[in-house]
């Protein structure tokens, strides 16, 4: 190694602590950034590669309305038509030993074409496209033609469950149970593939869900070239179907929660931003602790380019050392995120099944990429100071402060210039969210760059005032922030963007949360709720259950999907009771005339995340594939609801049933009389579904308490991720400090040497800390305040639509004031603890 | 950049030199001119803060004056650029400081190698011309210490012969003995005046001292940024 680096790296490599420090803050900032990125891409991953096991070889799927494709459609392709690579399938949801699991019907015979799952045994065969197999895998075949219930499913999810080949067992469907048989297991090759799928005979899973006679869709094999066969397909389907591409639908699915993996993203961003403000403060640290071994440097002959490079050099081996760190750190952290990321996307969009972080190439390339890109941004405005030193070692710290001091006026100016690029960026990027994630991040960096001299004048108000209550020590302290700015006011900057985001996250989830809670207040007017959990209700039951005494009247739900234009869209019916109408809250437009229209005239309502999406309003109409085909509907009213990302159709029952062949009802909302007791009512019910069909029954407080778990699960991995920041703030508040004492050890060590005792000294560190906590909580909270507002009306209404109301408590903004103050005195303990302890006359020598 | 004439004069033309000072300016150097000849050795003195070491860091172009010029080998240095002067500095200058300031985080023969490393000098020759002049200074059996375990009058003749050890054609010392003890600093002086001597350059030191001075050929007195008549 060159003798010049070994000069300047020897610096760090003797100051083990502040290297390390260095190392954390880039190690930190690059973990948090790969584990949310490997924790989302193995989710995406997961979810594409059982969406490609499910899909197989299908080029396009058939389908159709709320009720499926009539089985008359797949045999008419097939028999009529000649037709062969099309096979019918039928998909829902079972649950066994308290798994959800997913079930997928399909025509062995049929198959070939499509899919081709592979045994795992002592003869491994192919169950499907096997044209001679063996004993085993004709017996496993057989089984499934022949037995009803019997199924495959893959090895680990047979262990999990606790089953082997051959076992019985039964499993939950539409509330009924059905028996069941695992014929055989897939190969290790499909495991993470078809894990919690079970695969069985479309005759089984028609039983099971509920859907003799129909298919959930047709899955058909085109050619790209062979059009004319697609001509001929489309050509002869029923007006309820359509035909769609496959990589469309499962992009259409994927999409849906690409918002919520670009705010995670985000997220994370947020902690390398912090990251690169320690990075940036290390780094500066370590070039103003050399200034005069760069002096000397310099006076030898060093150039300016080469002082430039010698520290953005240094700063880059950091960068490659602290990210490679990060990446280690970050594929642990992401295996404990996957399980929060995955939960999340299953509670809001699609179930998705994931157990093992997948080490992307791409994730870990953005990584190094981000981790030294950040370092070497961060170390070249300190190699830029470095290399401007004029080489005279009498460089003093006053003309270093006095430096910094000038340049204040034009930091803050940049960020005020940051501030009003986002405020502009937010006003022409209409809906896209990269653009208003951009704007936020400005928005932080136009602040951040004001708050070193908005400190600096804090500092000289506030030091005399702290002389007279506090003595010499107070005073000093406070003085010394404001005089140290070189050091102390990235340091407070980085802990208040941190602290900042909590404030931020905080109000928005709390305004979400609160807004959700007052939804479900107006929206959850009946007393108790009955349903089947992916399922319909009995037909036959229904009669029977209305009938208990205490029940006053009753509405029914349909929930279901419908394929638009613009891809999939919930379609909730409602047969409303009287007292219902009250609970769907109208956001425009008169409420008598609006219940008119839906009840008597077939309009429906959109959901404000359905109306902001698709730009759609009052007055407007929209599309829908019906059971005699495509027709227009009015819109009568824009209502508020938090119960779909992705927007829903309110449309009543009548209007439903004329439209719609499906009679199905997949819960019902009960109403008592006034002397009606809730429990008893219930326990009634529950005698009269017992042995016909299990369902879930809830009072009006338990599904909002549980709706209110699943939003509050939801923000869990958010609340992970900026208490993780916060991390970071304070490895920075702690390196600031150190380099500070480091800095003044031998003016520490004079006021030691004149009389100062070690419990003033450790005092005068504590006040500093502590003031820098107080700083950096003082100037987090409008800046926090003012990313709620970004979240709520920018961030979240372009990603989901989300409409909400802004409330600010107190106590969260008081939490924040003392986590900053908490977080920098913990911060400052052990610098406390060093300055108390230094030996005075060892510091002057060393110095 | 032209190669210099071995034969270094150098000449100082009414050089000024200003610092701000909060919201006001304070001269260090008003008008100086001087003029020196290759080989000699000259002492600057003056009180603290006359401005010796201002001038010696113009004289160097470590720094740059206000107005006026200094022509070294006939090459005028305050016209030349930053980058120039540092290449200048780099090849012709040596520096021997009060504080020493040697790298702490180098060895003894690493703190001399790093000049020669500098100048593109090839590590032979540079271990050649190391071993030459820690002999020399008599730190041969030091070269692999540090410099925080050497003792001031070591550190210095570290100093020394990291001043040396690239040949220059003009030594500026800045009070080579103030952090000296008497019999430390004559050690230090005479093995300067005979390095010095040897290499044939010339050698400004700065001074308070008299005793110092009385080693040199002839003595400049430096009062509040001027040139004076000496004394004595």
């Amino acid at each position: 190694m060159p003798v010049l680096f070994r000069a300047s790296f020897g610096y760090l490599l003797r100051h083990p602590w502040q290297l390390t420090l260095a190392l954390l803050g880039i190690c930190i900032g690059v973990a948090v950034m790969v584990a949310v990125d490997l924790a989302n891409e193995s989710s995406r991953r997961a979810f594409l590669l059982s969406m490609d096991a499910i899909n197989g070889e299908a080029t396009h799927q058939i389908i159709a309305g709320p009720t499926g494709v009539d089985e008359s459609v797949y045999a008419n392709l097939r028999v009529e038509h000649g037709v062969r690579s099309v096979a019918p399938i039928v998909a829902g949801y079972v649950r066994y030993a308290d798994t959800t699991l997913q079930v997928l019907g399909v025509d062995l015979f049929a198959e070939r074409e499509f899919r081709n799952f592979s045994l795992s045994g002592r003869n491994e065969n192919s169950v499907v496209g096997s044209r001679t197999g063996d004993g085993s895998a004709i017996d496993v075949i057989s089984s499934i033609l022949t037995i009803p219930g019997a199924l495959l499913t893959s090895e680990r999810t047979a262990q999990t469950l606790g089953l082997e080949s051959g076992d019985e067992f039964r499993v939950v469907a539409s509330g009924r149970e059905q028996d069941a048989v695992l014929a055989g297991t897939f190969s290790q090759e499909e495991q993470g593939r078809l894990d919690n799928l079970l695969v069985t005979d479309i005759a089984s899973a028609q039983q099971w869900l509920g859907m003799l006679g129909k298919l959930s869709r047709i899955d058909v094999r085109i050619r790209a070239d062979d059009t004319a066969l697609l001509q001929r397909i489309e050509a002869v389907l029923p007006p309820d179907t359509q035909m769609l591409s496959a990589a469309g639908r499962t992009q259409t699915t994927m999409d849906m929660s690409n918002a919520f993996l670009t705010n995670l993203s985000a997220m994370s961003l947020l902690a390398l931003l912090v990251g690169v403000f320690l990075i940036y403060n290390s780094v500066a640290f370590a070039v103003l602790q050399r200034r005069g071994l760069i002096g000397v440097l310099r006076a030898l002959g060093l150039t300016r380019g080469q002082t430039f490079a010698l520290i953005l050099l240094e700063g880059i081996m950091l960068g490659v050392v602290g990210s490679v760190l990060g990446l280690v750190v970050g594929v642990w952290l992401g295996e404990q995120l996957l399980y929060l990321v995955a939960r999340t996307i299953s509670d809001l969009y699609f179930v998705v099944q994931v157990t093992d972080v997948s080490l992307e190439t791409g994730s870990v390339v953005k990584g190094l990429m981000a981790g030294i890109g950040a370092t070497m941004i961060a170390a070249a405005v300190p190699a830029i100071e470095a290399s401007s030193f004029q080489p005279r070692l009498a460089l003093t710290r006053s003309v270093l402060e006095r430096r910094a001091g000038r340049s204040l006026p034009i930091v803050a100016g940049l960020g005020l210039f940051a501030a009003s690029a986002a405020v502009f960026l937010l006003m022409i990027s209409g809906d896209n969210l990269v653009a208003g994630l951009v704007a936020l991040f400005l928005l932080i960096l136009g602040f951040s760059l004001v708050i070193p001299i908005a400190v600096r004048s804090c500092s000289r108000v506030l030091a005399p005032l702290a002389g007279r209550l506090v003595g010499t020590s107070g005073r000093l302290a406070i003085s010394g922030v404001g005089a140290s700015l070189s050091r102390t006011g990235v340091a407070i900057v980085a802990l208040a963007v941190a602290v900042s985001a909590t404030v931020g996250v905080s109000v928005m989830v709390d305004s979400f949360r609160g807004s959700v809670s007052e939804w479900l207040g107006n929206t959850l007017q009946s007393d108790i709720y009955v349903g089947v959990p992916r399922g319909a209700m009995d037909p036959d039951l229904l009669p029977d259950l209305v009938a208990v005494p205490g029940i006053e009247s009753y509405s029914t739900s349909r929930r279901t999907w419908l394929e638009t234009e613009q891809g999939r869209v919930r379609l909730v019916v409602l047969r409303m009771a009287p007292g219902s109408y009250a609970g769907t809250s109208i956001r425009n437009g008169d409420e008598e005339d609006v219940w008119r229209q839906f009840d008597e005239e077939g309009a429906v309502l959109v959901s404000d995340p359905y109306a902001y999406r698709n730009n759609v309003g009052r007055g407007d109409t929209i599309s829908l594939r019906t059971s005699g085909g495509d027709r227009a509907f009015h819109i009568a009213a824009v209502y508020q609801s938090y119960d779909s990302n992705d927007g829903a159709i309110l449309m009543s029952r009548e209007t439903y049933d004329v439209f719609f062949d499906d009679p199905t009802i997949n819960s019902i909302g009960i109403y008592l009389g006034e002397n009606a007791d809730a429990d008893r009512v219930m326990d009634q019910l529950r005698q009269v579904s017992a042995g016909r069909q299990a369902l879930i029954m809830s009072s009006n407080a338990r599904i909002r308490e549980m709706s209110l778990n699943i939003f509050d699960r939801t923000f869990v991995i958010t609340d992970v991720l900026y208490w993780l920041a916060v991390g970071v703030a304070v490895i920075g508040i702690l390196g600031a400090m150190l380099a500070l004492q480091l800095e003044k050890a031998r003016e520490l060590a004079v006021l030691r040497a004149i009389g100062m005792t070690p419990g003033q000294m450790g005092g005068l560190v504590t006040i500093q800390t502590g003031f820098i906590g107080l700083l950096s909580g003082i100037a987090a909270l409008p800046l926090g305040l003012l990313m709620a507002w970004v979240l709520i009306e920018v961030i979240n209404r372009r990603a989901f639509g989300w409409q909400i109301d802004m409330s600010i408590d107190l106590g969260v903004l008081l939490t924040a004031l003392m986590l900053a103050i908490g977080a920098a005195l913990i911060a400052g303990i052990y610098p406390a603890y060093r300055a108390a302890s230094a030996r005075p006359a060892l510091a002057m020598r060393e110095e | 950049m032209a190669a210099p004439s071995p034969t270094i004069q150098i000449r100082v033309k009414d050089l000024c030199r200003t610092y701000d000072e909060g919201d006001k300016q304070h001269a260090v150097l008003e008008h100086v001119n001087a003029e020196f000849v290759k080989g000699e050795t000259v002492a600057l003195r003056g009180r603290s803060g006359s401005g010796k070491s201002t001038l010696l860091n113009l004289i160097s172009g470590i720094d740059a004056p206000d107005q006026g010029e200094v022509n070294v080998a006939g090459l005028n240095i305050t016209k030349m650029s930053e980058r120039d002067r540092t290449l200048f500095r780099r090849e012709h200058i040596g520096f021997v400081y009060q504080a020493f300031n040697l790298v702490s985080t180098l060895s003894v023969s690493d703190n001399v190698r790093l000049v020669l490393e500098l100048n593109g000098v090839n590590d032979p020759e540079a271990s050649n011309r190391i071993a030459e002049l820690l002999e020399a200074v008599e730190l041969a059996d030091r070269a692999e210490s540090f410099p925080d375990v050497l003792s001031g009058g070591e550190q210095q003749r570290v100093a020394i012969a990291r001043a040396l050890v690239h040949r220059p054609s003009l030594l500026l010392a800045d009070e080579p003995t103030g952090n000296l003890d008497d019999k430390t600093a004559q050690g230090v002086l005479q093995l300067l005046d005979r390095l010095v001597g040897q290499t044939g350059g010339t050698m400004i030191i700065a001074t308070h001292s008299a005793a110092v001075a009385s080693y040199c050929d002839r003595v400049l007195e430096l009062h509040n940024g001027a040139l004076v008549p000496p004394t004595t």
